[in-house]
């Protein structure tokens, strides 16, 4: 009983509003296989969280999406907060409620989009300063602003505002500065959130390139004990060398049961390798983007379908995938639509973009999957392995970063 | 639809209910060849664009459309790319198991029935003419000309349930004159006679994926086309499946001749373009069986959900209810914005069980895709749960003139005319229109950039790489250098949807809760 219990303690941690529990460990590398308990339900870890920019993700409808495995996506907190605004969102009754969504909704501070895409943006310690492009009035978007709008969506998990600079920048004064004032205002958001029972705040990891700063942060920011923490200002540029060594020295210091989310994240190699430096959670657009573009992501790379040759390719988008899409017809669920028919309409009609979405988020989801079947089959160095012979034509190509990455935890890409 | 044991060989229509010779309404079941499923009529078959009904993936047909069959245009399927001119079109070496390749190609759900016809509805009028052996199409990549020869070649290496064979048709609105028509019906006559006499007989086993022929009706008066209605009647009734109508007036004709009493047992499709449900209800009367319905897709283009039913509902006597029910209602309107109610009372489609006007109106507002596929959903499930009310009217006793008096009271409930929406359309492609001189862009440019350099950007955009950034600060480049590769790469890569500045003024960021404005400056 005893033991028992002490088994429990170990391999759990509950706060008000998540629960999570570690089911199995690489003996290899430090990926790990996770249960996370969030107030709409549960999801496995390692998971990749599609993007619904605007309450709906391109075209699919919820029940599409809950179809892929879906349980846990995206909201922008910056689009909801323009359209449909607080005040709809309030009287609707949150996100979920918009969007028909019973499974769990993540959001971000909304602050990385104000911040990159006005130029007339400064921060300052209050929030960010900008002037309203319609008619030049000097607004301010605070932490505090920030809490409220994501109180008003109801999301199960809420980012906090968090001072973002690009990771290239050679300012390290003013990187210093970032990374201390995202801690000030995590603090200014923990105090603005009204609703910790029912809605999880997690804190952003920052300091650039710069591990120690990165440490520091991860310090002061595990100090204040939020239910999951996330590694930010990442994929914004830097070298693939760099954002692996900053995964993975923030992995080696956060504590073992909380879950870790990478932001920005969603290229397939990505995922593998942060996966193997022992991340959780990521989020990515690309997926959902590049299929409007006609891409389709496969276990054998990306391929356009919108190139001519596919017009009378009769194969499935991928061979002996799972997707609704790629399965024959004569299954249930199963459309058994060729490339032709996708190349056939490929920036013609939506339909072909709503088809190359549902089969690239099935794709990244399945991924993470088979991840952590694998990582619970102790058998993730041999996951690893078979991941990249597919991907690429033979191992001299394999990207270096990668290679770099993986030998850190101990799996040898180039070796059998 | 409902399914049978039985798989019939051959087309077969059964009229449960009609009183000829009078053109009224009727009732009959359809079962198609080679197939389980029947058909009941009156009924109507989806208009499919380029092989898909819009904005509805083929998962979703199969799940939430009621309808028996899907109509598709052989010109979207023919184009000639600008890479590859002499290409042929690969949909003729699509393989498929059934044996049916155009109904494989588009994915379409197994129980569904195809429809053949060389041109969309509507058709985009062709600057040329037709010729003695050939009509003018419209491919997404311009006109081309379609040959007699060539149409039944590709009808039966496609193999759908039902075509039409080519008409002489001019696809505008006026009227043509008399000489026109009286070509139109020469040629059309002279088709027709080839599309059989090029087809072998059948041989002794029968084809398990036989086409049934529904032959065109001319939209010109009977006076012009009785020679060639009397040739389908006496010479090529024994293969003539149906008829595809152009003009429902001729129904009355069609019906109250005693010498084409055979033509009267077969089906009709209207292929008319009824404008709205009284249209449709109008063509019921005369006795059509089969509707393409082109103003379905294109109210869901206008973000406008449709709301009637038949039978209408009883007129209420309370004083404040209008006077005259609308259509469809405008889900455009910031008036349903907090509106947590279907966008039909009552209907039981997944878009009003699942979903309410507050989440249609806020993905009309966003631009949102899923916003149309909802409204398609919402709006087949009305036209079909229409068809199936019509049904039920005409299967009591004394049925067509129960009908008919439910007719007349829809005509008094319902606004005459669909509205016509308020929101954004989706993106008009090429082979939606044929462009005039002097007219504006078709479509607004998405987003919009806060300034010139922004623009400049925008048309950097797609080249944009993380490997342009990491370069441009390895190389020391100036921080507006790696501040504008960046810039790019976000504007290209890093986000999902294009983030335009707020099209709202201070008051408005307040009000939402976005921002407060900022005092200290």
């Amino acid at each position: 009983m005893w033991a028992a219990r002490r088994m429990a303690s170990t391999t759990s941690a509950s706060s008000a509003a998540l629960t999570f529990e570690l089911v199995a460990k690489c003996s290899t590398t430090r990926a790990r296989a996770s249960i996370l308990t969030l107030p709409h339900g549960t999801v496995n870890l390692p998971l990749f969280m599609p993007v619904a920019t605007q309450a709906s993700l391109k075209g699919l409808t919820p029940e599409q999406l809950e179809d892929t495995g879906c349980r846990l996506c995206l909201n922008n907190t910056y689009h909801l907060g323009l359209r449909p605004g607080q005040e709809v969102l309030d009287a609707v009754g949150g996100a979920h409620k918009l969007q028909g969504w019973n499974h769990n909704i993540l959001t971000d501070s909304g602050g990385f989009q104000m911040v990159s895409l006005l130029k007339l943006a400064t921060i300052t310690e209050e929030g960010v300063r900008f002037l309203s492009p319609h008619d030049g009035t000097p607004m301010l978007l605070t932490p505090e602003h920030s809490m409220s709008l994501q109180n008003s969506i109801g999301s199960d998990i809420m980012m906090q505002l968090d001072d973002v600079l690009v990771t290239t920048s050679p300012d390290a004064a003013r990187m210093r500065e970032a990374m201390e004032r995202s801690v000030r205002w995590l603090d200014r958001c923990i105090a603005a959130h009204k609703r910790p029972d029912v809605q999880n705040l997690f804190c952003i990891i920052q300091g650039g390139l710069d591990l120690e700063m990165r440490r520091e942060c991860c310090r002061e920011m595990v100090a204040r004990d939020t239910p999951g923490i996330a590694i930010g200002g990442l994929s914004g540029g830097e070298a693939k060398d760099d954002f692996c060594r900053v995964v993975a020295c923030c992995t080696e210091l956060l504590p073992e049961l909380k879950p870790r989310y990478v932001m920005g994240i969603g290229y397939p190699e990505d995922l593998v390798v942060c996966v193997a430096l022992g991340a959780d959670m990521f989020d990515c657009v690309w997926p959902t983007r590049t299929a409007r573009f006609g891409n389709a992501v496969t276990k054998f790379g990306v391929i356009n379908l919108k190139r001519e040759m596919y017009a009378g390719d009769f194969r499935p988008i991928e061979e002996d995938c799972g997707c609704p899409c790629c399965r024959p017809i004569e299954q249930e669920g199963a459309m058994g639509v060729t490339r032709a028919f996708v190349h056939h309409n490929a920036a013609k009609e939506t339909v072909s973009a709503h088809l190359l979405t549902l089969h690239n988020v099935w794709y990244q989801l399945n991924l993470m999957r088979e991840a952590r079947e694998a990582v619970i089959a102790d058998k993730f160095p041999a996951f690893a392995h078979e991941f990249f012979d597919r991907l690429y034509p033979d191992r001299t190509s394999y990207p270096s970063w990668a290679v770099t990455a993986l030998r850190g935890v101990g799996i040898d890409l180039l070796k059998p | 639809m409902t399914t049978d044991g039985d798989v019939p060989a051959a087309m077969t229509f059964e009229l449960l209910k009609s009183a000829p010779p009078a053109a009224a309404a009727r009732l009959g079941r359809l079962a198609l060849g080679g197939r389980k499923s029947v058909i009941d009529t009156p009924n109507y078959f989806a208009i499919t664009s380029r092989g898909v009904v819009p904005h509805v993936s083929p998962d979703n047909v199969a799940r939430h459309l009621q309808t028996g069959g899907a109509y598709m245009a052989l010109e979207d399927f023919i184009e000639r790319p600008q890479q590859n001119l002499s290409r042929r079109p690969p949909i003729y070496d699509h393989p498929s198991a059934h044996g049916r390749p155009l109904h494989s190609f588009a994915a379409l759900p197994p129980s569904l029935i195809t429809v053949l016809s060389a041109r969309r509805l509507p058709a985009v009028p062709a600057p040329l003419g037709n010729s003695n052996r050939s009509v003018s199409i419209f491919t997404s990549t311009g006109f081309q000309v379609l040959t007699t020869k060539d149409y039944l070649a590709a009808v039966q290496a496609l193999r759908p349930d039902i075509a039409i064979p080519l008409a002489d048709l001019t696809h505008k609105e006026l009227t043509p004159t008399s000489k026109r028509a009286l070509r139109m019906t020469e040629r059309t006559d002279d088709w027709v006679r080839e599309w059989f006499a090029d087809q072998p007989d059948a041989g002794p086993s029968p084809d398990p994926n036989p086409i049934a022929t529904f032959a065109p009706v001319l939209p010109v008066s009977y006076s012009l086309q009785w020679e060639y209605l009397e040739r389908l009647s006496e010479d090529l009734i024994s293969r003539l499946s149906g008829l595809a109508i152009y003009d429902a007036d001729i129904l009355p004709d069609l019906t109250s001749s005693t010498s084409y009493a055979n033509l009267a047992a077969l089906p009709r499709l209207s292929v008319a373009a009824p404008p709205s449900p009284h249209h449709v209800l109008r063509q019921i009367s005369l006795g059509m069986d089969l509707f393409t319905l082109p103003f379905l897709n294109a109210v869901s283009d206008a973000g406008i959900a449709l709301t009637f039913t038949f039978p209408s509902p009883s007129p209420t006597a309370s004083a404040d209810a209008p006077a005259v029910l609308p259509l469809g209602i405008d889900m455009s309107s910031t008036e349903h914005q907090t509106s947590l109610a279907p966008l039909a009372p009552g209907c039981t489609c997944y878009t009003c069980t699942h979903h309410h006007r507050a989440y249609v109106q806020h993905l009309l507002s966003a631009r949102e895709m899923l916003g149309w596929t909802l409204l398609q959903l919402h709006n087949h499930a009305v036209v079909a749960a229409f068809f199936a009310g019509v049904r039920q009217t005409l299967a009591q006793e004394d049925g067509v003139a129960a009908f008919e008096h439910a007719r007349a009271r829809f005509h008094a409930v319902y606004d005459p005319e669909l509205p016509a929406g308020t929101g954004e359309r989706p993106r008009a492609r090429g082979y939606h229109f044929k462009s005039q001189g002097g007219e504006g862009k078709r479509n607004k440019p998405g987003w919009s950039k806060l300034d010139e350099a922004g623009a400049e950007a925008e048309a950097k955009a797609a080249g944009a790489r993380a490997e342009d950034v990491a370069a441009a600060a390895a190389a020391g480049a100036p921080d507006a250098d790696v501040a504008d590769a960046l810039q790019r790469l976000l504007v290209s890569g890093g986000i999902d949807t294009p983030v335009s500045p707020p099209d709202a003024d201070a008051d408005e960021l307040c009000h939402k809760g976005f921002a407060e404005v900022d005092k200290q400056q």
